[in-house]
């Protein structure tokens, strides 16, 4: 076997570990990465432009609530452009699985009419 | 060996080396430019219209596109199209929301034609279209003089249920034999309701009623082995049956377009906008070329200019595309003879720069940042100035790990004189990508119609001529370090200013362009047509992969079974943007 094979399999045992603790710590995710869109409710104006952009049909806007289906979603994040007010952006949530397709959809309530 | 690996290097031709007359202008749509320079006499009736479509009856074909082939031309793709769509008597499917198909009845075949598009030395594009006759749809076949076309117009077979007459092998190729699938199914439908007369009800379409069996070698000794659809890993489907004697392959038939989801048939009726994250997914790997083919397609006929922080910036996220797809490809080569010392390495490594896509962009894989009219999103300077650094520090570590793989003797010798596809046959079947390039073939898009940025940076043209796995080892080793030095270079100097233009025009109902792109694994064409207010009409993507299956199969007879993985992972073409 060349040295420098050996080199680069006995190499790395004198760095540091550069995996994470995951599933124990929290994954560690690079700032911008687009996880589940996620809606903050005081600034919802209830337009729907995204229920209208969503590609694939993943939004819906009820009386009281907002629901985003994440097993339609694919992070594309044309929702969070299209927010006249701002108030969808794509979090850190990436752990989606789920036991059961109703489970896929998380709903945000919103605040009461004025 | 040192010696031995210099005589074994690939020809890296930098760009600023070529002769003058070599490298084409900015590639030019067709129909436009010294398109008459290069038609053959005797051909002048068959004139361009505004995009470029020269429209010539069906039994023509053969001729003209005989005439273009004898000055150099290759097959971009043969493409088929229902236009009944156009004259508003049918709705398209689609519309605005998911999957609402009416259920009218499909087309009584008016409409229907074929779209043959074949590059021309130089650049420019050759458009002829052919309308078939509704009643007896059929054309003469281009695979006898063009055996590129070959699965071209097997499709189109399937999904149009136009007959290519003459082509030597019109099993299905698309359409697996289910029972109840109807023969022709990408027919536009006319929409349901009154009026929709006899025949309206979507069972009295004809089913599909060819069954698909493999070729298989016969005679005494001959077995076959059948591989797959479903393989040990997490790969794509596909079958492969081989005719064997011994150890020894003689034949080998693939069946694949297992991942067949009808994409092309999705995007009909939805707006350019809507339609992108489908294209863009069309497959996982392959993301930044599928939405740049589409987005330049879209920007070509909304007359849409582009940014130039956005048109460095896309050539900046598609070599980081050829950089990942590149180092996971030589690790896979490594995988396929066992050595995992060279999978892991490079695993590892194209672990790095997948976070380096995902610190940049937001994914992984690179979805989401190309878009009609520029980005989507800017890319962020902060990251940007650390990007260079990181890219250089990950392609020396390669670099290093490649030095390592290339001497080692048990790796090398399973790789050299394997696989090997002559220049004669890649050119015959259309090659295109690494495997072209491997197997002494001159093609990039990058160099032959330069688009964005690329005719301002000097890139290098890395060719071998052994065309065995080895050479295509040798030439992604070779690119990843150039695609690693452009990236550098733009990282440093991608210009301030807006990312994204408003789409300027709405495209007219019935234009229609062909854009190219080269993607990691070679030229990914895509055709698209508008249909009314700012829709699709029709949409076409031939893949690099698409194009170099054939290849696979013809390259694997003569070698041994256990090679056959190997040989398949030196191509490492995708199915999901083969089968679309």
């Amino acid at each position: 076997m060349p040295f420098d094979v050996l080199a680069r399999i006995l190499g790395p045992l004198r760095r540091p570990i550069i995996s994470s603790r995951y599933p124990a710590e929290p994954p560690r995710l690079a700032p911008g990465v687009r996880g589940l869109p996620e809606l903050d409710p005081a600034r919802c104006t209830r337009e729907a432009a995204c229920v209208a952009v969503c590609p694939t049909g993943a939004l819906a806007l009820g009386e009281d609530d907002w629901s985003i289906d994440a097993g339609r979603c694919v992070f594309c994040a044309a929702c969070a452009q299209v927010c006249p007010t701002g108030a969808i952006r794509l979090g850190s949530r990436v752990e989606l699985a789920a036991r059961s397709r109703e489970a896929l959809i998380v709903t945000t309530r919103l605040e009461a009419r004025r | 060996m040192d010696e031995l690996i210099g005589s074994l290097a690939p020809n890296v031709r930098p760009a600023s080396e070529r002769p003058a007359g070599e490298r084409p202008a900015r590639e030019r749509p067709a129909g436009e430019g010294p398109a008459g320079a290069s038609w053959p006499d005797g051909l002048e009736a068959y004139s361009a219209d505004a995009d470029g479509v020269r429209h010539l009856p069906p039994a023509a074909l053969p001729r003209v596109a005989g005439a273009l082939l004898e000055r150099g031309a290759r097959l971009v793709m043969v493409v088929g199209l229902d236009l009944s769509g156009l004259d508003g008597a049918a709705g398209g499917v689609g519309g605005s929301g998911l999957p609402a198909h009416p259920l009218g009845a499909r087309s009584d075949g008016s409409g229907l034609a074929v779209e043959v598009v074949l590059g021309l030395p130089g650049g420019e594009l050759a458009r002829l279209r052919a309308a078939v006759p509704a009643d007896e749809p059929a054309y003469p076949s281009l695979t006898p003089i063009l055996p590129a076309a070959q699965w071209d117009e097997r499709e189109i077979h399937d999904l149009f249920g136009i007959e290519p007459a003459g082509h030597p092998d019109l099993r299905p190729l698309v359409l697996h034999d289910v029972a109840g699938l109807p023969a022709h199914p990408f027919r536009k439908r006319r929409p349901a309701g009154p009026g929709a007369g006899p025949g309206a009800a979507p069972g009295a379409e004809p089913p599909l009623a060819r069954p698909f069996r493999p070729f298989v070698a016969h005679g005494e000794g001959v077995y076959q082995l059948p591989v797959g659809p479903i393989h040990a890993g997490v790969i794509e489907p596909g079958h492969f049956r081989f005719s064997a004697v011994g150890e020894s392959v003689l034949y080998l038939d693939a069946r694949l377009f297992y991942t067949h989801r009808g994409l092309e048939q999705l995007v009909e009726g939805r707006s350019f906008e809507r339609a992108l994250p489908i294209v863009e997914r069309a497959c996982g790997v392959c993301t930044v070329t599928h939405a740049l083919a589409y987005s330049r397609a879209v920007e070509r006929l909304t007359g849409t200019t582009v940014p130039p922080r956005a048109r460095f910036a896309r050539v900046l996220l598609a070599e980081l595309e050829r950089l990942y797809n590149h180092v996971g490809d030589l690790g896979n080569i490594c995988a396929g003879v066992g050595f995992h010392f060279g999978t892991s390495q490079l695993g590892w490594q194209k672990e790095r720069l997948l976070r380096v896509n995902e610190a940049l962009t937001g994914h992984r894989y690179l979805t989401g940042l190309v878009a009609p009219g520029g980005l989507r999103a800017d890319l962020s300077d902060p990251v940007l100035a650390e990007l260079g650094a990181t890219v250089d520090e990950i392609s020396h570590d390669v670099r290093g790990l490649v030095r390592a793989l290339r001497r080692s003797e048990g790796l090398m010798s399973r790789l050299h004189g394997t696989g090997i596809v002559s220049r004669e046959l890649a050119e015959r079947l259309g090659a295109v990508g690494v495997a072209a390039r491997a197997s002494g073939l001159t093609w990039d898009l990058r160099h032959d119609r330069p688009y964005e940025a690329y005719p301002e940076l000097d890139l290098p043209l890395v060719t071998m001529t052994a065309g065995d796995v080895a050479a295509r080892f040798h030439v992604r080793a070779q690119e990843l370090a150039a695609s690693a030095a452009i990236v550098r270079d733009l990282a440093g100097r991608l210009p301030a200013g807006p990312w994204r233009e408003p789409l300027a025009k709405s495209a007219p109902a019935g234009a229609s362009t062909v854009v190219g792109v080269e993607g990691p694994r070679g030229a990914s064409w895509l055709w698209l047509m508008a249909g009314p207010e700012g829709t699709i009409e029709r949409l076409h993507l031939r893949s690099a992969s698409f194009a170099n299956w054939p290849l696979v199969a013809a390259a694997v007879p003569g070698n041994l079974v256990p090679d056959f993985p190997l040989i398949n992972k030196s191509f490492e073409l995708c199915y999901a943007c083969t089968d679309r």
